[in-house]
């Protein structure tokens, strides 16, 4: 059969309208939910953005009972955790983390990281970052942390020499 | 270089000053770009027909290289362009060469295409009657014009004949003019009764 009518080349070389516009719409909505974007793989890119952009020493995720063995280390989003307590080992270093419900919207995380003293520690939630310094001990506390996706990123002290930073994979608090 | 904090404008000019805004220092930007542009991304990729969790990877490796190769980009408004063209591209180098070795184990299973399941119980108990209609003109078009609407449809108006172009089926004129797909979708829509007259 011959597409190549009048007809069709009329409306091939007119603009775009209404009608149009609304069928793209509903084709859209066809799409979004029958092959929906799975779940976590915003979070999965920017997660290898912000690796690759620190280049940074990645942190192992280890607990004891993790069904299925350990997690890979850019997880799928349903193999996230409900972290309490949880250690992510590196090279350089060792970080222990307890997460304890403060209310329904929020958790408080101790952190303690070895060898730790003076570390920048950053923690991601979402688009959200806040800093703390780990005391001499290697210790650190946020207080109040929403729930959601999150991943800590420990920097050496200013004043050290060298070092590199450490990056977690995300964990669900 | 002025660009707009605002997020108002199409897709294509949202992803531009998103992407320029990182280019001249604002780190935080990309992570904008990239919810962003996701959507689109990944259905350029799954109308390719590439699996499910190749598609994954295909759409972090292609920000990926964004981020690599920001530098070079000399016109930031064309980065969603930009990122089309290499998420096609690269997804037809995984199609090729994955049929080139061997079927992939769950090759089969994991391709099912929206083609073959839209259609299913689930979705069209879900669907409303005017996503059944379309879906049944959309099913009439060729492959190659169901994969441009696909991807055109997670456009914006103004940015169509970016995209269209982008997908290497330039709709051949300047402004928005349909092209010869949307306009056999809207011959099938236009000739049926059961189409929304609003």
């Amino acid at each position: 059969m011959n597409d190549a009518t009048p007809e069709l080349d009329l409306l091939a070389q007119a603009p775009i309208d209404d009608l149009d516009v609304e069928a793209l719409g509903v084709l859209r909505s066809l799409y979004e939910r029958n092959d929906p974007v799975p779940r976590g793989l915003v979070e999965r890119v920017k997660f290898a953005i912000t690796l690759d952009d620190l280049e940074a020493e990645v942190a192992r995720l280890q607990r004891d009972a993790v069904p299925g063995g350990l997690p890979e280390l850019v997880s799928r989003s349903d193999e996230l955790l409900k972290a309490r307590s949880v250690t992510f080992t590196s090279d350089t270093v060792t970080t222990m983390v307890t997460i304890t419900p403060v209310d329904a919207e929020a958790v408080r995380l101790d952190g303690w990281a070895a060898p730790g003293a003076y570390l920048d520690v950053e923690l991601r939630v979402g688009d959200t970052s806040r800093h703390v310094v780990a005391d001499e001990d290697g210790r650190f506390v946020f207080e109040r942390v929403e729930h959601g996706l999150a991943q800590l990123i420990l920097r050496p002290a200013e004043e050290s020499d060298g070092g590199h930073a450490v990056i977690t994979p995300a964990i669900e608090l | 270089m002025t660009t707009s904090d605002t997020p108002v404008g199409t897709l294509a000019s949202r992803a531009g000053a998103a992407f320029a805004a990182y280019q001249s220092g604002d780190r935080e930007r990309l992570s904008e770009l990239v919810d962003l542009v996701t959507p689109i991304l990944w259905h350029t990729v799954r109308a390719q027909r590439v699996g499910y969790d190749q598609s994954e990877d295909i759409v972090q490796t292609i920000l990926l290289r964004l981020v690599h190769h920001a530098e070079t980009i000399d016109d930031p408004r064309a980065v969603l362009a930009w990122l089309i063209v290499t998420a096609k591209r690269e997804s037809w180098r995984i199609v090729r060469d994955s049929r080139r070795v061997q079927p992939l184990p769950d090759y089969e299973e994991a391709d099912a295409t929206p083609e073959t399941t839209v259609d299913g119980p689930e979705t069209a108990a879900l669907a409303s009657l005017e996503g059944r209609v379309l879906w049944h003109h959309v099913e009439a078009l060729s492959e190659r014009c169901r994969s441009l609407l696909r991807v055109v449809a997670f456009s914006d108006r103004p940015d169509y004949a970016v995209v269209a172009e982008a997908l290497g089926m330039p709709v051949g004129s300047i402004g928005p003019t349909r092209g010869r797909c949307l306009a056999k979708l809207r011959l099938l829509l236009d000739s049926d009764p059961h189409w929304g007259t609003s």
